[in-house]
């Protein structure tokens, strides 16, 4: 069952890397949105440090959002998704796999933008990089979760971009919010635990329901 | 070629009292459909008879709302994915991934089934189907025939009891043809089972079928053909 997962999650990270498409067009969307925060806010050290939590997640989220439209992409290629549901694995499986890849690509973008926003924004917090991306970490896996579900959702739709974006946004608000504060208590000193284990438990409820939602809606 | 033939029902596919409608379309009207080991049953239609739609219920794509339906004894509804384990199903798509290779193409249809084939079998199914030299190539770039041949090299990997086929002589040249026909006996004699839509009664003839007519939903046997043995390809 994991290998089956863990192949699903290498085909579509393999197959971005050969196509050079998604990871791409995530850093390049990711760059584009900190340098226009950047060049219109033009903040002090200190007005910085407050706001690079909304910023990092808001950038998160829009970067989210384009590796989530592509998702599915090479599976509507010569009927593979249907080649996918054919496979002798639990619905749920195939679901984790196609979610794996999009975390892994996902992280991978955080990984390269959270130097760059430091440098960007010109502040220091070289020291809590580690609590920061934790909390990245926590904050993508309920958001790439519900968004992969719903990126199967919306799969076949004409705008499916905007009918992601709109679905996606309100459902993961909770989870965006405890991100920021989550990020802010580290920067600022102020309470985190409670804001971490909101995102646990939405990661936890977001990451039971996904798999068993997925296998209802791809039934035929 | 199927293991554990022994261990098996002699009935492969044992297809009871099956409708299906879509909204209000009722495209299947009580199917019954034996298929035995080494069978092979032919599905005649005009379009939109619904021998796609048996197909896929057949390959479990479809979820079965009425009738029942057994794969080598074990019930679809509730043993789906060892349902599936037991079948190869190539339609009009081929299910393949353009960015990997034929090699990869096969690992991946291995890795999502209880199959652990090395690396040297894989290759022996890619040069079995005639794509040795382009075993290591994207296979964005194959031909529609380039591309069916790959999708059949599966039925080589993983042995099944049933293997589906939906126009499968469509985008094969006359050698194409030859090559599936003698690969199609080879594996009813190993005891497979197939069945498959098709418009082509020529090209299936050097098969030994039964053919079955669906019209409007409604399954009937039809009296078995002679068989015409195929011209050696050269």
């Amino acid at each position: 069952m994991l290998k089956a997962a863990y192949r699903i999650a290498w085909k579509d990270v393999a197959g971005d890397f050969r196509r050079r498409a998604t990871l791409s067009s995530m850093l390049f969307f990711a760059i584009s949105v900190l340098v226009v925060f950047q060049a219109a806010f033009e903040p002090d050290r200190k007005e910085a440090l407050r706001l690079l939590p909304g910023l990092l997640w808001a950038t998160t989220l829009f970067t989210t959002l384009v590796g989530l439209g592509r998702v599915f992409q090479a599976e509507e290629e010569d009927g593979a998704f249907e080649g996918l549901l054919l496979a002798s694995v639990p619905r749920g499986v195939i679901f984790f796999g196609k979610w794996l890849g999009n975390l892994l690509l996902t992280l991978l973008v955080e990984l390269m933008i959270l130097p760059l926003t430091m440098v960007l924004f010109n502040v220091d917090v070289w020291r809590q990089t580690g609590e920061i991306l934790g909390i990245l970490v926590l904050g993508t896996v309920g958001l790439t979760g519900l968004g992969t579900l719903l990126a199967a959702m919306t799969q076949g739709a004409r705008s499916r971009e905007t009918l992601l974006a709109l679905l996606l946004l309100p459902l993961t608000a909770p989870l965006l919010i405890a991100g920021v504060q989550a990020m802010a208590g580290i920067l600022t000193g102020g309470e985190v635990t409670p804001w971490i284990r909101l995102l646990v438990i939405f990661d936890v409820i977001y990451l039971a329901l996904t798999p068993w939602a997925f296998g209802w809606l791809v039934e035929e | 070629m199927p293991p554990e033939t022994a261990a098996r029902p002699a009935d492969v596919v044992c297809l009871t009292g099956v409708h299906h409608r879509f909204g209000r379309q009722q495209v299947l009207k009580g199917i019954d459909l034996t298929v035995r080991r080494g069978e092979c049953v032919v599905l005649y239609g005009s379009n939109g008879s619904g021998k796609s739609t048996l197909l896929a219920l057949l390959s479990t794509r479809y979820a079965l709302r009425q009738g029942s339906y057994l794969l080598d004894g074990l019930d679809t509804t509730r043993h789906g994915d060892e349902a599936r384990d037991r079948l190869v199903f190539v339609g009009h798509h081929t299910h393949l991934y353009g960015h990997l290779t034929p090699v990869e193409n096969l690992r991946f249809f291995a890795d999502l089934r209880t199959l652990s084939p090395s690396e040297a079998r894989l290759r022996e199914a890619v040069a079995e189907v005639g794509l040795a030299r382009v075993a290591d190539k994207p296979s964005r770039w194959f031909s529609a025939g380039m591309r069916k041949r790959l999708a059949l090299a599966r039925m080589l990997l993983a042995n099944p009891s049933l293997l589906l086929l939906d126009e499968p002589y469509s985008a094969l040249d006359a050698q194409g043809v030859a090559w599936l026909n003698a690969m199609l006996i080879r594996f009813q004699e190993n005891g497979g089972a197939v069945v498959m839509a098709s418009h082509d009664p020529e090209r299936v003839a050097a098969l030994r079928h039964l053919p079955h007519h669906l019209d409007r939903g409604i399954l009937t046997p039809a009296p078995p053909p002679p068989r015409i043995e195929e011209p050696p390809s050269c």
